[in-house]
C-alpha cells in the first residue's frame, strides 16, 4: 500500500472521527469560559421601554415537536398582558431562540440572548442538560433562567442562584414512579433511559434505593436510532416490567422496536417525557403503548386553574395545551411579573422580584412559591395510563402523587 | 450478566446489521474501484432512498414494491448526476482524490438540506407498511429483518454472476484494474463508470429504505451508516467485493456482541460506534490491504493509484 493512499484513509478516518464525536464531546462540556466583565452592583440601567424576555426553547431536534407547542404557552402569557396594555405601562417582547435539543447550542443561544439582545431574564431551557450547560455562564453574568421542563435532581444541587424552574424534580417523580411500581407488586424491573441528566437521573434513584429490583439497567443514544440488541437483552432478563425513561422520536423508536421484538408481554412504565400526544401520530407506536397498556407519571396538568388555562389556550391557538405548555405559561407569567415588578431591568433586582411574586401566584400549575434552590415548594404528579378511544388514543390520568399524600389511583 | 442472554437472537441481529452494511458498502465500494475516491455523499443515497419510498407510499399511496423501485431508479439517477455535474468535470480539471473527496462531503450536505428542505427535520415513519413479527422457535422475527437479510444475499449473488459471467461485469472488473487498458480495448469506459455510479446509488437508496423501516427517517440517517459502512470497506480491503461482504458480518457480530458488554458496563450502548473506529484503527495499522490482502483479492487487486491519477 503507497504512503498516499494510506495518507488519505488517514484522513478519512480523521473526518468520520470528528464528524461522529464533535457533537458528543461539545455536548459533555460545560461552558468553561469566565466571562471579563462583571456587571457592577452599582450600575443602574435605565429602564427600558419595552421589557424583553427571553425564551430559550428546543424548537427543533429531538425535541422540537414539543418544544413548539410550549412556545405557545408563553405568547399566551404575553397576550395577556398585552390586552391589558403591558405591565405597567410597558410593553412585552419576547426574544426567542432555538436551542435544538441540544447543550452545546443552547449555551450559543443564551449568549445570544445576553449579549446581543441584553435579555436579562429567560423562560428556559428544556432539557436539564442544557439548563445545566448554561448554569454557570447565568450565574456570572446575573441572568435569571425558570425552566418549565427541566426536571433532574442535578438542578436542585445548584442551590441558591439564578437558575428556578416551575417544574419539580425527578427525585420526586422517581418516587411517585417507585410508589406506582410497588403498588403493582413488582419483584424484577429492567430500566432503559435516555443516555443523558434525565434518564440516567432516573437510573440513578432506582439504583440507589432499590439496588435489589435493578435486574437490568440500560442506557441509549437518541440519535442511534437502533434498540434491537438492547431490547433483547430485556427480553431475555424476564423482568416484570420496564421502566422507560427518554424523548419522543427516540421513544417512537424503541417502541417500534419493542413491537417488532413481541416484547409486549411485560409492563411498561414511563415518565413524562413521552406523555405527549405526538406519540400517537405513528399508528404502530400508539398501538403498542395501548396494546401493553403503558402507564406512567408526569407533572400535574390538572384542577381549576389548570381548566382556565386550558381554556384560554383554545381560544388563542384553537388547540388543547400539550405536555409543559401550562408550565411554560407559568414560567414566562413568573418572568413578567418578576422583570415588571423590578425597581429596574436588572438580574440581581429581577431574581429578588421572583421570589416575591412567586409567594403569591397562583398559576396554571398550581402555586408557584420557589424553595430555597429555586425549585418549586409544592408538586403533583399525574399517573397517566395510554388507553384507545372511539376517536384515537389518549392519556387518561388514572391518580395523582403528592409527597405528603402519596400514591391515590382513582377506583 | 444475572440471566441467560439468547445468542442465537444475537446471531441474527448481527446478520441484520450485517446485511444492512453490505447493501450500503456494495455501492460504495464499487464506486471506489472505479473512481478511486471515497464518495461522502453516499450517505445522502441512502437517506434519499428512504424518503423517496415515503414518499410513494404514505403521500403517493403506491405499493411497497413499485415505491422501492421507483426510488431506486430516482436515487441512481441523482447518483449518475452528481457524478457527471460534479465529480467527472472536477477529475477532468485534474482534481486530485482529495478534491474529490472534500468535494462529495460538499454535495453530501447540499443533498441532506435539500431533503430536509423538502421534508422537514423531524422524524417520519411508513404508516403504510406493515411488517408481521412472528416467533420462529427461540428467534424472533419480522418479514422486514428476513427482508433485509434475504435481500443482501440475493444481490450479492446476482452481482457475483454480473462479475464473474457477463461482459459487462468483464467491462467493470478491467475498467477497475485498469482504466486506459480497458479504453484501448474497446471499452465504452464513460459507460461503464455511469452503470456504476447507478448501481451504487440505487443499492444505497435500497440499503436506506430497509435502515429506515427498521428505524425511522431522518434525514441524518445515512450519515449515521456511513462510518460504519467505510469502517467494513477498509477491513474488507477498499475495492474488495468478497472482503467487503466478510467484513459486514464481521462488523455486525462486533456491534451486537459489544452492546451487551457495554450494557453489563454501565455505559450508553451508543460507544458501538467506537466499534467501528477500532476496526479502521487496527485495520489501518496492522494490515492495511484489509481482509482482501489475505485472501479475496482474485477479482479486485488493483494497481496502486498515483496521486493525482482518479479517473479518465
Amino acid at each position: 500500500m503507497s504512503k498516499i493512499k494510506k495518507k488519505i484513509l488517514m484522513l478519512v478516518a480523521v473526518i468520520l472521527l470528528v464528524a461522529a464525536f464533535g457533537a458528543g464531546c461539545a455536548e459533555k462540556q460545560a461552558p468553561s469560559e469566565t466571562p471579563s466583565e462583571k456587571p457592577t452592583p452599582s450600575e443602574q440601567p435605565p429602564q427600558p421601554e419595552v421589557i424583553k424576555i427571553g425564551v430559550l426553547l428546543d424548537l427543533s431536534g429531538d425535541l422540537g415537536a414539543i418544544g413548539q407547542k410550549m412556545k405557545l404557552g408563553a405568547e399566551l402569557a404575553q397576550k395577556e398582558f398585552d390586552s391589558l396594555g403591558g405591565i405597567g405601562g410597558k410593553k412585552i417582547e419576547l426574544v426567542v431562540e432555538d436551542a435544538a435539543t441540544d447543550p452545546a447550542k443552547a449555551v450559543e443561544a443564551m449568549k445570544k440572548l445576553v449579549e446581543v439582545e441584553g435579555v436579562k431574564v429567560v423562560v428556559g431551557p428544556m432539557t436539564s442538560s442544557e439548563t445545566l450547560a448554561v448554569a454557570k455562564y447565568v450565574n456570572d453574568r446575573n441572568v435569571v433562567i425558570i425552566s418549565p421542563s427541566a426536571t433532574a435532581g442535578k438542578i436542585t444541587e445548584l442551590g441558591d442562584d439564578y437558575v428556578f424552574r416551575t417544574v419539580g424534580s425527578d427525585d420526586l417523580q422517581a418516587a411517585a414512579l417507585l410508589d406506582l411500581m410497588k403498588s403493582r407488586g413488582y419483584s424484577k424491573i429492567a430500566t432503559f433511559v435516555i443516555a443523558n441528566d434525565y434518564g440516567i437521573g432516573f437510573e440513578d434513584y432506582f439504583k440507589k434505593y432499590v439496588p435489589e429490583m435493578v435486574a437490568l439497567s440500560i442506557r441509549y443514544d437518541p440519535q442511534k436510532g437502533d434498540y434491537r440488541t438492547e431490547l433483547q437483552q430485556v427480553k431475555d432478563a424476564g423482568v416484570d416490567a420496564i421502566i422507560f425513561v427518554g424523548y419522543v422520536d427516540s421513544g417512537k423508536v424503541v417502541f417500534r422496536q419493542a413491537a417488532d421484538l413481541g416484547l409486549d408481554e411485560i409492563d411498561w412504565l414511563s415518565s413524562e417525557g413521552i406523555a405527549e400526544n405526538v406519540m400517537f401520530e405513528d399508528a404502530k407506536t400508539a398501538d403498542f403503548m395501548a396494546k401493553v397498556e403503558m402507564i406512567g407519571t408526569k407533572p400535574s396538568s390538572t384542577g381549576f386553574t389548570y381548566e382556565k388555562f386550558a381554556e384560554k389556550h383554545r381560544q388563542a391557538f384553537g388547540s388543547d395545551p400539550d405536555l409543559f405548555s401550562d408550565y411554560t405559561y407559568d414560567a414566562t407569567m413568573l418572568a413578567i411579573l418578576a422583570a415588571g415588578t423590578a425597581p429596574s431591568y436588572d438580574g440581581p433586582q429581577i431574581r429578588e422580584a421572583l421570589k416575591k411574586v412567586s409567594e403569591w401566584y397562583n398559576g396554571a400549575t398550581g402555586y408557584k412559591l420557589f424553595d430555597e434552590n429555586g425549585d418549586p415548594a409544592f408538586y403533583t404528579y399525574n399517573v397517566w395510563k395510554v388507553v384507545k378511544t372511539d376517536t384515537g388514543f389518549k392519556y387518561e390520568i388514572i391518580g395523582h402523587w403528592a409527597p405528603a399524600t402519596g400514591l391515590e389511583l382513582i377506583p | 450478566m444475572p440471566f441467560e442472554t439468547n445468542l442465537l437472537q444475537i446471531l441474527f441481529n448481527s446478520l441484520i446489521s450485517g446485511s444492512l452494511y453490505v447493501l450500503v458498502g456494495l455501492g460504495l465500494t464499487m464506486t471506489y474501484s472505479l473512481t478511486k475516491f471515497p464518495n461522502f455523499a453516499h450517505a445522502e443515497f441512502i437517506t434519499l432512498g428512504a424518503y423517496i419510498v415515503y414518499a410513494m407510499t404514505d403521500i403517493l399511496n403506491l405499493g411497497l414494491i413499485s415505491g422501492i423501485i421507483v426510488s431506486m431508479l430516482i436515487t441512481g439517477f441523482v447518483g449518475v448526476a452528481c457524478f457527471l455535474m460534479v465529480f467527472r468535470p472536477l477529475a477532468n480539471r485534474k482534481g486530485t482524490m482529495v478534491h474529490l473527496m472534500i468535494s462529495s462531503i460538499g454535495v453530501g450536505i447540499f443533498l441532506r438540506y435539500a431533503i430536509q428542505q423538502i421534508w422537514g427535520g423531524q422524524e417520519l415513519h411508513f404508516s403504510k407498511v406493515h411488517f408481521a413479527g412472528y416467533n420462529l422457535g427461540p428467534l424472533r422475527v419480522t418479514s422486514l429483518w428476513i427482508g433485509i437479510i434475504l435481500t443482501a444475499v440475493i444481490l450479492v449473488i446476482i452481482l457475483h454472476l454480473i462479475l464473474t459471467q457477463t461482459k459487462l461485469g468483464k467491462a467493470m472488473r478491467a475498467t477497475s484494474n485498469n482504466p486506459s487498458l480497458a479504453q484501448a480495448s474497446g471499452i465504452d469506459i464513460d459507460k461503464i463508470i455511469m452503470i456504476v455510479w447507478f448501481l451504487g446509488a440505487a443499492l444505497a437508496g435500497l440499503g436506506g429504505f430497509f435502515k429506515a423501516a427498521d428505524t425511522r427517517i431522518v434525514p441524518v440517517l445515512g450519515w449515521g451508516i456511513l462510518l460504519p459502512a467505510f469502517a467494513v470497506i477498509i477491513l474488507g480491503g477498499i475495492g474488495s467485493f468478497y472482503g467487503m461482504i466478510a467484513a459486514a458480518y464481521i462488523l455486525g457480530l462486533a456491534e451486537n456482541f459489544s452492546i451487551i458488554g457495554l450494557i453489563s458496563l454501565g455505559i450508553s450502548t451508543d460507544y458501538r460506534t467506537a466499534i467501528g473506529f477500532v476496526v479502521i484503527i487496527i485495520t489501518l495499522i496492522f494490515a492495511p490491504t484489509g481482509l482482501s490482502g489475505i485472501n479475496f483479492s482474485k477479482w479486485f487487486k488493483r494497481r496502486r493509484p498515483h496521486e493525482g491519477e482518479v479517473m479518465e
